[in-house]
């Protein structure tokens, strides 16, 4: 399989006379569609069953659960794990063919107990583990409430595991009572996406529309590998991020003076976008300045380690220039601008200064607006202007905050 | 060091964006003393170095607010920012709301003459940098007459009578009547927004009211939302 890789400068020209300029460059990463069948899914649901999820919300979600089943392909395997304050195998690892035998397991679920998310992803990892060989591993963790048995270190340290195993989690917060940090954090460790399902009625859609995306993985284990050229230098705070889909702060290692960030999943039929934020030291001596090359290193249909081919990306010195931006980095930049933004903002808003938040909050809104996600700024501007009339932000409120900072929402699609 | 406005971000020198929130930072404009050579913010009064009296500088005698070295074109960029220094963008100059007091004060569209009895700036400008603005959506080239200091963008209002009036272009509705200014310091132009409803925007970033944009030829400047009354600046 190809891996497309697509790079653009934020401006590719540096204005004569200057020594330093910073730059943002957007990288952009897609697998192309393999002519044949790719590798089977290896699908585990870490389903929490706690008290809380009494009634309603447990049977949507076993509901949501079997019909996820009629989609998934008959070489593809399953495990269902349930978890309140213990962890339980309900289906263990098995291809999917007795699926009624598996329905019926999963409706043997009943919702009691507390919970505690750590052992469920726990025994996830141990069932996933099993049929680990030639599949695609991924785990759905789905949850309406507090780590209260739990310890949330214990979670992100089982979810980096699991990057280390090549499993990517997502998580799924269900209600509004759920702790959208430590859910985001597992979701941006684990490289998987985090979903809000404020409805139980909206348990199923958000079930099929995460399977279309492990369905739609090209490669995995993906890393991005930068080699920066002499001058150049990555920005000191927060320098890599992914903006698109989803936006995710990414860690880097160094390795020699190679940048190796872990992008994990690539899918084929969505571009993974990251923004690199780097100052470059220039005399202009020559026409054009090296910056970086651009590399991905990835696993393939049981294959490691291989490599795309590599691009190039340097700019220009003219004497004639003009600070435009390409659009399309200017949109991934108000994308991380948005994201940040709100991020400062419930940080304020933790620390009890609601003037500050309410201000921030404001600025996160025009940011969206900015790059036309008009949905996410009127949520964003609502929230501020609730802040600054001095009523709180609801639980709910919280939790659509987080997701419309992440992602830009997607239209509804119409009954 | 530029600390960002919005988070408070110490940047490193040359960032064009906070690297916390990605807030476009103004980068502040130094230039040299003339008699030491020293480094001294552009709207300093006095050297911090030689003590030397930047005011008394005839170039930029008529000048109220802002100053900046006009002798020293190429030394205005030096990315030198100092702390707070947007803080200067912010003072209104008081020369705005006298101007239309001014029984002298006609709009240059009627009589191209100066306003303003300044001896001083023929004196003192050698060169005389001449610029436009190319309107996009009909072509027309609008050349800005460098003998006023401030030049009032919009549309005609009993306030503050516009020096480039633009009520006569498509979708003018969404300029305000006091709309921005160029300001001429020296070879140098600035933009500012007065306090529009809809907004002034360079190269489709938003220039918030009290920060000014030192604009280089090419620059595109639109007026209000949606890149609907769009200039580009052009140094002749």
């Amino acid at each position: 399989m190809q891996i497309n890789l697509n790079c653009q400068l934020s401006n590719g020209n540096l204005p004569q006379g200057q020594t330093v300029a910073q730059r943002q460059l957007a990288i952009g990463v897609s697998a192309q569609r393999p002519p044949h069948n790719n590798l089977p899914l290896n699908l585990c649901l870490i389903l929490d069953h706690s008290g809380s999820m009494a009634g309603k919300p447990m049977d949507t979600v076993k509901k949501a659960a079997c019909e996820l089943l009629n989609h998934m392909n008959h070489h593809d395997r399953i495990s269902v794990v349930g978890f309140n304050h213990k962890a339980r195998v309900v289906v263990p690892n098995q291809p999917v063919d007795y699926v009624e035998r598996i329905k019926s397991d999963i409706y043997g679920l009943k919702a009691d107990g507390g919970t505690c998310i750590d052992d469920g992803i726990k025994l996830g990892l141990v069932e996933l583990a099993k049929g680990k060989d030639g599949t695609i591993g991924q785990a759905f963790i789905l949850t309406d409430g507090e780590n209260e048995h739990g310890n949330n270190e214990r979670c992100l340290q089982f979810a980096s595991l699991a990057t280390e195993y090549n499993i990517t989690l997502h998580a799924l917060g269900f209600g509004d009572f759920w702790n959208q940090d430590i859910l985001e954090k597992i979701a941006d460790v684990g490289g998987g996406k985090l979903v809000y399902i404020p409805d139980p009625s909206a348990a199923d859609r958000e079930f099929q529309q995460l399977l279309q995306r492990v369905k739609a993985v090209g490669v995995t284990n993906a890393h991005l590998l930068l080699e920066l050229a002499p001058g150049v230098r990555l920005a000191e705070l927060k320098p890599i991020a992914q903006v698109a889909p989803e936006t995710i702060e990414l860690n880097y290692q160094q390795e020699g003076n190679t940048i190796v960030v872990r992008l994990g999943d690539i899918l084929t039929d969505q571009e993974r976008a990251v923004l690199v934020n780097l100052y470059i030291n220039y005399s202009d001596r020559q026409p054009m300045v090296a910056i970086t090359r651009v590399q991905v290193r990835y696993d393939n249909l049981g294959y490691a380690n291989l490599l795309s081919s590599p691009v190039d990306v340097s700019a220009r010195i003219t004497a004639d220039y003009r600070p435009t931006l390409q659009p399309e980095v200017q949109n991934h930049v108000l994308a991380l601008a948005k994201y940040r933004q709100t991020q400062m903002a419930e940080a304020k808003l933790k620390q009890g200064d609601m003037a500050g938040a309410a201000t921030m909050l404001q600025s996160a809104a025009q940011t969206a607006l900015q790059m036309g996600d008009r949905q996410g700024a009127t949520i964003l501007q609502t929230n501020a202007t609730r802040l600054q009339a001095g009523t709180t932000l609801s639980e709910a409120d919280r939790k659509q905050t987080r997701i419309v900072a992440k992602t830009v929402l997607q239209p509804k699609p119409s009954p | 060091m530029i600390i960002c406005p919005s988070c408070a971000h110490p940047n490193p020198v040359g960032a064009t964006y906070c690297e916390a929130c990605f807030t476009p930072l103004a980068v502040p404009m130094t230039s040299t003393c003339p008699n030491c050579g020293a480094p001294v913010r552009s709207d300093a009064i006095f050297c911090g170095n030689c003590g030397f009296n930047l005011q008394a500088n005839p170039a930029i005698m008529p000048i109220a607010s802002g100053v900046s070295m006009s002798n020293h074109p190429e030394t205005e960029e030096l990315p030198e920012p100092i702390y707070g220094a947007t803080e200067n963008l912010e003072v209104p100059s008081p020369d705005v709301e006298e101007l239309p007091e001014d029984p002298a004060y006609q709009p240059h569209t009627i009589t191209p003459m100066s306003p303003l009895p300044t001896p001083a700036v023929n004196k003192t400008q050698l060169q005389v940098h001449k610029a436009a603005l190319f309107h996009v959506q009909t072509n027309t080239l609008i050349e800005l007459p460098t003998q006023l200091p401030v030049l009032h963008i919009g549309k005609p209002n009993n306030l503050v009578p516009p020096d480039i009036d633009v009520s006569g272009f498509p979708d003018s509705d969404i300029v305000s009547r006091v709309h921005g200014d160029i300001r001429i310091e020296g070879d140098a132009f600035y933009l500012e927004d007065t306090g529009s409803s809809n907004g002034t925007y360079v190269n489709n970033l938003p220039l918030p009211v009290g920060n000014r944009h030192k604009l280089r030829s090419g620059d595109r400047i639109s007026l209000g939302k949606g890149d609907k009354v769009s200039f580009i600046f052009q140094l002749l």
